[in-house]
């Protein structure tokens, strides 16, 4: 469904997006993500052909997008960051009025979206009157309203409160699950990226650093949480045996390659140190994302 | 399809308050003008430029040279500021909003979409012309009579005098080339705002463009050069007022604003497709 090789877009002196490639497959939730100013914006902007590379290709739907914009985008549906809209016009003449950039679209088609996001009633008022919430809904059935294949979701979150976030999510997922979207979705909202993405990519200046399911952000992690009645000697004789390669914050261990945690207990047990607790960490998507940005750091 | 995009870019531009400032402007102007020639002796210069030609003024103080003597007043002033008000707001607003990229998410060119934002503006500068007119006749109406005949001086021309029927022919013929001047005039704006700018840059680039075109055209140095100025071209509409019509000048210099407006939507289609369309 998007497909991007190689792309790269420098603007100036700055190289905004650098050798990036990835693929989405139909009917998987994609999520885009990195600190503000990574590169996930100007890579939408290249997907929808608002921004120009400056090398590599970009296929949406099959199509290419720099050369066939406009049957790439046909059943494509868009929402960014801040939902805007032409305020004094009514929500009902705002759908018009995108809509038609793509196709003719019957009333009754917009009667049918207004009523899915659930803006049924206040369709007619001026868009000016609107609360924030009600201006996403509006934005995405303004995306809904071309009976799109793939919905880019650009931080759809931002500047939503916590129940107008968590009506987000479950109108994704909805769409997901109801209407079979592909879905990319950018975003630093991690705690929503974990609940509704499947596969992610991580950008750092520019750059992928990552690009997995999210099971492969938890595998990633090599930490072992360990409650004994002496971590400093514990820590000290696991190292000396090589069954583990490093331990930090008086309470983790990292196994070496092959090792498991009953050789950890009997080796502790054997030692004459307590075993209270040993368990894997549970990684999260925060912690693998930080310390993903901590080693891009130390890299540098 | 493309009836129902440019209807969408009318209603986008007639549902903003700001494009009824030209309108009202217009009518406050207009009102202010003729009482001003209705309650004061304004028209004192009329009469005595009449009555040394040996024409009897009170069959020239009428609702068309009133009308007229508007129009010329205010195409100078108040039109090229209004249509490049709007033109210079087109395309650059919708960018500073973001709503550009809401509609450049949508499978339409560039291209399509800067010709229906154009033509939305040559609609709109129509309107407003006509409605300069139609609000001039309306308002001379209310104070000077309707059946007078029709008297107009123009810079650098003798004076002119119509009968009221062939005046008013005159009247509404100068108000349809007029349209060519205000359509340039916003042409130039709408191609800065295509341009990576803000609309009151737009707009007050394209006002000084025009600005410094006037008052370098009125230098005597360059008397010689006047074809070469576009407010030379811009003025042609007034001609229509000349007893023998100089048709060839008026359409030598409707093809040069015709030119004009090609050369402006170019340079504003090429800047604006090679552009990128950032939040």
């Amino acid at each position: 469904m998007i497909e991007l090789r190689n792309v790269q877009k420098q603007f100036g002196q700055r190289l905004a997006v650098d050798d990036l490639t990835f693929k989405v497959p139909a009917g998987e939730i994609f999520g885009l993500l990195g600190r503000n100013g990574a590169g996930k914006s100007t890579a939408i902007g290249m997907m929808l052909g608002q921004v120009w590379p400056t090398a590599g290709e970009i296929r949406i739907c099959g199509h290419d997008v720099t050369t066939h914009r406009q049957s790439a985008l046909r059943k494509v549906g868009a929402i960014f960051e801040t939902p805007v809209f032409y305020d004094y016009l009514s929500g009902w003449r705002n759908l018009q009025i995108l809509s038609h950039y793509t196709a003719p679209t019957p009333p009754e088609r917009i009667r049918e979206v207004i009523d899915w996001v659930g803006l049924t009633g206040r369709e007619h008022s001026k868009v000016k009157a609107y609360s924030h919430g009600m201006r996403s809904r509006l934005a995405l059935a303004q995306a809904l309203l071309p009976e799109p294949e793939l919905l880019i979701l650009d931080e759809p979150g931002d500047g939503l409160d916590p129940e107008g976030i968590h009506e987000m999510r479950q109108t994704i997922l909805r769409l997901h699950r109801e209407l079979r979207l592909t879905i990319l979705l950018s975003s630093h909202l991690l705690n929503e990226v974990e609940q509704l993405c499947t596969r992610i990519a991580v950008l750092n200046q520019g750059r992928k650093v990552f690009e997995g399911t999210l099971e492969a952000t938890k595998l990633c992690n090599q930490w072992v949480r360990l409650r004994v009645s002496d971590f400093a000697a514990a820590s000290r004789r696991l190292s000396e045996t090589g069954l583990i390669t490093e331990y930090r914050d008086g309470r983790r261990i990292a196994l070496a390659d092959g090792v498991q945690t009953d050789q950890i207990v009997r080796k502790l047990v054997e030692q004459g140190i307590s075993v209270f607790e040993i368990a894997p960490e549970a990684e999260t998507l925060e912690s693998f994302y930080l310390s993903l940005m901590n080693e891009q750091r130390d890299n540098r | 399809m493309f009836y129902l995009q440019l209807r969408n870019e009318l209603w986008k531009l007639f549902g903003k308050k700001r494009t009824y400032i030209g309108f009202g402007m217009f009518l406050l102007a207009e009102i202010v003008i003729i009482l001003i020639f209705r309650y004061s002796n304004a028209t004192r210069w009329m009469k005595r430029t009449l009555e040394n030609n040996g024409y009897l003024a009170d069959q020239f103080l009428s609702t068309l040279t009133i009308a007229s003597l508007m129009v010329i007043i205010l195409s100078y002033t108040l039109l090229p500021l209004y249509v490049a008000l709007v033109g210079g707001d087109l395309v650059s607003k919708e960018a500073e909003d973001g709503t550009l990229r809401m509609i450049l998410s949508r499978p339409i060119s560039r291209m399509r979409l800067l010709g229906l934002k154009w033509l939305a503006g040559f609609i709109f500068s129509f309107v407003l012309v006509l409605s300069l007119g139609l609000f001039g006749l309306v308002f001379s109406a209310l104070w000077f009579p309707a059946d007078g005949n029709l008297f107009v001086s123009l810079p650098g021309e003798r004076i002119n005098i119509f009968e009221a029927w062939p005046g008013l022919e005159r009247y509404a013929a100068a108000h349809l080339f007029m349209v060519s001047t205000a359509c340039t005039v916003m042409g130039l704006a709408f191609m800065f705002s295509c341009f990576n700018m803000k609309p009151a840059a737009a707009t007050i680039l394209a006002l000084s463009l025009i600005m410094i075109n006037g008052i370098l055209m009125e230098i005597p140095y360059f008397k010689d050069l006047q074809h070469w100025f576009i407010t030379y071209h811009l003025n042609i509409w007034q001609l229509l007022f000349v007893e023998k019509i100089p048709w060839w000048k008026i359409g030598e210099s409707v093809s040069i604003l015709l030119g004009y407006n090609v050369t402006f939507v170019i340079v504003g289609g090429t800047v604006f497709h090679m552009r990128d369309i950032k939040s």
